[in-house]
């Protein structure tokens, strides 16, 4: 399934890809906080225009981000369905029995839109320009206050880069499941939805008999490379906080900045 | 002279099955190619998997380049050996192809400023250093088994074990995995030890010596040559010969050895004229 964007790693040389990952992280985290206080067109085109920068500035073609905006496609068509229902307010633009239209309604799910497309296409731009061991060893190092917790962060680490190296591989073999029930008649998108949840347990069940396989596979394999336990080991991916990242932050803290500005000039 | 591996004595039997090791014995000399064949469930995993200690015998010893098997001998042991299993997906650790074959340099924990070049190295045996970027899905069966390869080659292992490694792929990936396999061994030569386990009869012609087993007792056990020309026998083991060699035993007027697919068409082509 080479259509899956989640997780999906290009490699390249731009000035994104160079970024330490953690600068990625920690940047992505506080951009995604920052749409949050995000409540006017102004704020919204300030914060389009800044990720269109960055996007630029992976080098990577626009048609990429795009293409990792549709798995989510119906996750915002229903919350926008949500905003329009449910937001009360004036003046009513239209009123049939219980369903009412109105303009803040609208208004709202236009500014949910472009919150939702922003946020991914923040993410992806991370997701997009950093190997997920780098992710796992990024995500490692700012967790690493809490190993005094005795969290054990080492392992989540290597979980996680595990986790993501096996969601394409588990993709396809659930769409090899679905093409072998369904040539044996089975059906995924018939009937109501009791029957249809019905449909999914013959599936759901050799999936996790192949994913626990895998699992006693993979083990077995871990071993025999000498893997013993996760935190006494050296790193191939090495986090490297230099120029660049205190440039990326400078440039992050000049779009916030310029955010609350816009914020409060137009919101008194 | 010290031996790769000698097995002696061993038994073994899984948890509520029957014994499958009976006094069970192999010697592997230092840089032989073994081919290590027998039909499915004839113990061929459950040896190597002994060898490496991810199971434990019974009884009998393990001795790998003279070091008793035990429990505190183990990680060194496994240290000398690389492991290559069949299913191509489920031993591909890494994210990308250079990562999977830093993951066994990260266990050893070699300096991460050596890893690069241990990384290129390992990935240029096996010809697969212009995928050094790839992520696992982008790569075909062949190429993910040399991948495989390639991670245990960096760990500079004195014995590699290949538990079909072939099974899986298709004619193309198996030949490309062989040919990797043979330039392997034209390039170490008598420092690499290497054992493959397979149900390729022409795949274990590749090797000097053939070990048949079968309920985890030894059958057969020499020259490939000398071994297909036993064909009742590894036909009673529910075993085939390779081509060449089933061709041989039903052709009317035979040459008085064994031959192998080149020698045969050579023979037939003299008997033409
Ligand atoms: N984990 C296990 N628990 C119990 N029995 C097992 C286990 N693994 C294998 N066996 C049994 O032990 C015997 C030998 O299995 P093994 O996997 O070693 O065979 P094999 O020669 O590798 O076969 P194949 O060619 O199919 O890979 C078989 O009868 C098998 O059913
Ligand atoms: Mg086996």
């Amino acid at each position: 399934m080479n259509n899956i964007m989640i997780g999906r790693f290009i490699p390249g040389d731009s000035w994104v890809h160079r970024l330490d990952p953690r600068t990625k992280m920690i940047a992505t985290f506080i951009y995604i906080l920052v749409m949050l206080w995000s409540n006017s067109w102004q704020t919204y085109a300030w914060s389009a225009a800044f990720l269109i920068l960055l996007i630029k500035l992976t080098q990577q073609p626009f048609s990429l981000y795009w293409s990792g905006l549709k798995p989510i496609f119906w996750l915002i068509l229903f919350t926008v369905f949500l905003q329009i229902l449910f937001t009360p307010g004036e003046p009513v633009l239209f009123k049939a029995g219980p369903i009412i239209v109105t303009l803040p309604g609208i208004i709202n799910a236009g500014y949910v839109i472009v919150r939702f497309v922003l946020i991914i296409l923040m993410s992806t731009i991370l997701t997009l320009t950093t190997p997920p061991t780098s992710i796992a060893n990024a995500l490692e190092s700012l967790l690493g206050p809490l190993k005094k917790l005795r969290v054990p962060v080492a392992e989540l680490a290597l979980m996680l880069s595990i986790a993501l190296r096996f969601v394409p591989l588990l993709m396809d073999e659930t769409q090899k499941i679905m093409n072998a029930q369904k040539s044996r008649g089975m059906s995924f998108s018939n009937g109501g939805p009791i029957k249809r949840a019905k449909a999914i347990i013959p599936l759901l069940i050799p999936l996790f008999v192949g994913a626990l396989q895998r699992a006693l596979d993979l083990a077995n394999a871990m071993e025999v490379r000498g893997f013993k336990d996760a935190t006494q080991r050296t790193k191939y991916r090495i986090l490297h906080y230099q120029q660049v990242d205190r440039i990326a932050f400078l440039g992050l803290g000049s779009f916030v900045a310029i955010f609350f500005v816009i914020k409060f000039i137009f919101h008194i | 002279m010290i031996e790769a591996i000698k097995i002696n004595n061993l038994k073994y039997s899984y948890q509520g099955s029957q014994q499958l090791f009976d006094d069970f014995n192999l010697t592997i000399q230092v840089g032989q190619w073994v081919a290590l064949v027998g039909h499915n469930g004839s113990g061929k995993s459950t040896l190597a998997k002994l060898i490496l200690g991810l199971i434990v015998a019974n009884s009998g010893d393990i001795d790998v380049f003279g070091e008793r098997l035990s429990v505190a001998t183990v990680n060194h042991v496994r240290a000398q050996i690389g492991m290559v299993f069949q299913n191509p997906d489920n031993q591909f650790v890494g994210a990308t192809v250079a990562d999977d074959v830093a993951f066994g340099l990260e266990n050893m924990q070699k300096p991460s400023s050596e890893m690069p070049k241990l990384i290129d190295e390992a990935l240029e045996i096996v010809g697969m250093q212009a995928f050094k970027n790839r992520e696992p899905h982008m790569l075909s069966g062949g190429q993910k088994q040399r991948v495989a390869l390639a991670s245990v080659l960096a760990l500079n292992p004195k014995i590699i074990i290949l538990d079909e490694a072939t099974a899986m792929l298709d004619p193309e990936g198996r030949d490309m995995v062989m040919q990797t396999l043979q330039k392997l061994k034209a390039r170490f030569g008598s420092e690499l030890t290497l054992i493959t386990i397979t149900h390729d009869m022409d795949e274990a012609s590749l090797a000097d010596r053939v070990v048949v087993i079968n309920d985890g007792k030894l059958i057969l056990d020499g020259e490939p040559a000398t071994v297909f020309s036993e064909r009742d026998i590894m036909h009673s083991n529910g075993l085939e010969l390779p081509f060449a060699g089933e061709l041989l035993a039903k052709l009317d007027k035979r040459p008085n050895s064994y031959l192998d697919e080149r020698e045969l068409v050579q023979w037939l082509s003299h008997l033409k004229k």
